[in-house]
């Protein structure tokens, strides 16, 4: 086409018949960069790899837990996973949990609002946290679109303060993480709540169609009023708080069962020639039913305790 | 009086032949369990005749400084153990435990989760016996081990060593002693 001849060519060039002269000296195209400019040009290293996007933004994750960066241990994720589901079992709304390095970047180009738009608004409704690990005040949240409109932005924002606020009770990354959903799900279940009453307002507040109805007839008006809307109400208010608190003896259960204790170590002198023990402790016996442990309680000789 | 080489054993060595099968089981899970929430401890059963009631005390500070546990891991010393032995022909029991747990176990503790377990080892429940002290232990543990995070000092200083008597009189003499020889050789030497 360069080279063909076109009708009008000389007038629609505005820059007149000097410049197709130095069209000559320029390049008939323009030049892919070099990867010197591209390694020139500035790079955010701390981007989110582009080989980890589809993984994490494409679809909608078969598991709770997103981390294709294997940032958390095969165990540790193992546990929130099983954590996570365990929450989904018990919840209405499912938490996800898009776990990120502690200074990554999701890239400009990637809308977190969009994909929960995308991936979460059909079917059960969803808090997806973007969680940024030993970093929990990065955190972000965002609801499906169903039940956006019935929890508050502030309650959002409280949410995530008071989950962020428990991860920073430990110091330990994994633990952080863990403190960190154990709270966001007791939230979630007070935002549960707070859709369900909004859905039970909307029934009371919107219903055209029993209104529309009551018109019709008598009949419709006595079948409304049998099931009045207090008892509806008191039922919704009992469900969600016997479901709530099932959640929260479930977390705290979970809790409980991943709490370690341990003991500071001290310098303890050897004593009695014994290099690992000398801890002599209570010997009982229990040949004579007539000898309760209350008569058997001094028994170590003096000698043998600690000065 | 029981030899002075090394002994190798498991955890739960039943000598006596006074747990089943499934309830060796079950008792090692109970201990493994212990284990994981106490990430530093860890817990035997030995079980065998002794001889005498004396001679019990004497054994279990024995075996746990002599004992080469095979099944628990390098991490976990014997200074981080506990041992419970039973004697069922001598009909008594007794709980020995490492310096680790020194500052934060006493007499009298043991002495707690062992009467635990003494009405069903009175009529030969030696399992659940055993699985009643250990309940009593892991909430004895459990409370120490706060106790501790709060107020370390306090544990500490059951375990301090005493001042010698000798050294603390050296202090006082130095600290009376009256200051003049020394820096006079100090200038000297600058000289």
């Amino acid at each position: 086409m360069d080279d063909g001849w076109m009708a009008g060519r000389l007038l629609l060039n505005f820059e007149g018949v000097s410049g197709e002269d130095e069209g000559e000296d320029l390049p008939s195209s323009i030049e892919d960069p070099t990867a010197e400019e591209l390694a020139d040009a500035p790079e955010d290293e701390r981007e989110v790899g582009e080989e980890y996007l589809t993984a994490y933004f494409e679809a909608k994750p078969s598991g709770y837990l997103v981390d294709p960066q294997g940032l958390l241990g095969t165990r540790e994720g193992k546990d929130l996973e099983a954590f996570l589901s365990h929450h989904a079992g018990d919840s209405s709304i499912d938490m996800y949990v898009y776990v990120f390095g502690v200074d990554q970047r999701i890239p400009s180009d990637v809308r977190e609002e969009e994909i929960v738009e995308r991936l979460y608004a059909d079917g059960k409704p969803a808090a997806v946290i973007y969680y940024y690990v030993g970093a929990p005040q990065r955190s972000a949240m965002y609801l499906s679109p169903v039940i956006t409109d019935a929890v508050s932005a502030a309650e959002q924002r409280r949410a995530l303060e008071s989950s962020v606020m428990q991860a920073f009770g430990s110091n330990i990354p994994s633990d952080q993480l863990e403190a960190f959903l154990v709270q966001m799900s007791i939230r979630i279940y007070w935002m549960e709540r707070m859709a369900q009453g909004t859905a039970a307002e909307t029934e009371e507040s919107i219903p055209g169609g029993e209104n529309g109805r009551s018109f019709t007839g008598v009949k419709v008006q006595e079948e409304v009023a049998e099931t009045p809307s207090w008892m509806k109400r008191v039922g919704a208010v009992t469900a969600a708080v016997f479901g709530g608190l099932l959640v929260l003896w479930s977390a705290v259960a979970w809790w409980r069962g991943r709490v370690r204790f341990r003991f500071p170590e001290f310098e303890v002198e050897p004593r009695l020639g014994g290099s690992h023990a000398a801890g002599i402790g209570a010997v009982i016996s229990f040949r004579n039913p007539a000898i309760p442990p209350a008569m058997q309680r001094k028994q170590v000789p003096d000698y043998m305790r600690r000065a | 009086m029981f030899g002075d080489v090394d002994v190798k054993l498991r955890s739960l060595t039943d000598t006596a032949g006074i747990f089943r099968r499934n309830d060796r089981d079950r008792l090692e899970d109970e201990m493994e369990r212990i284990g994981i929430v106490f990430p530093q401890v860890f817990v035997a059963v030995y079980t065998g005749s002794v001889g005498e009631i004396a001679n019990l005390r004497q054994f279990g500070f024995w075996l746990l400084n002599r004992g080469l546990f095979e099944d628990v891991p390098v991490e976990k010393p014997n200074e981080a153990g506990i041992l419970i032995v039973i004697d069922p022909d001598s009909k008594a029991a007794g709980m020995t435990f490492g310096y680790l747990l020194d500052p934060f176990l006493a007499e009298q503790d043991t002495f707690d989760c062992l009467s635990r377990a003494h009405a069903y080892w009175l009529e030969g429940r030696y399992m659940d016996g055993v699985l009643k002290c250990l309940s009593q232990l892991r909430k004895l543990l459990r409370k120490r081990s706060r106790q501790a995070r709060r107020d370390p000092e306090r544990y500490e200083q059951k375990v301090a060593t005493p001042v010698a008597v000798g050294d603390l009189v050296r202090k006082i003499r130095e600290g009376n002693r009256p200051a003049v020889a020394q820096p006079e050789e100090g200038r000297g030497v600058e000289r």
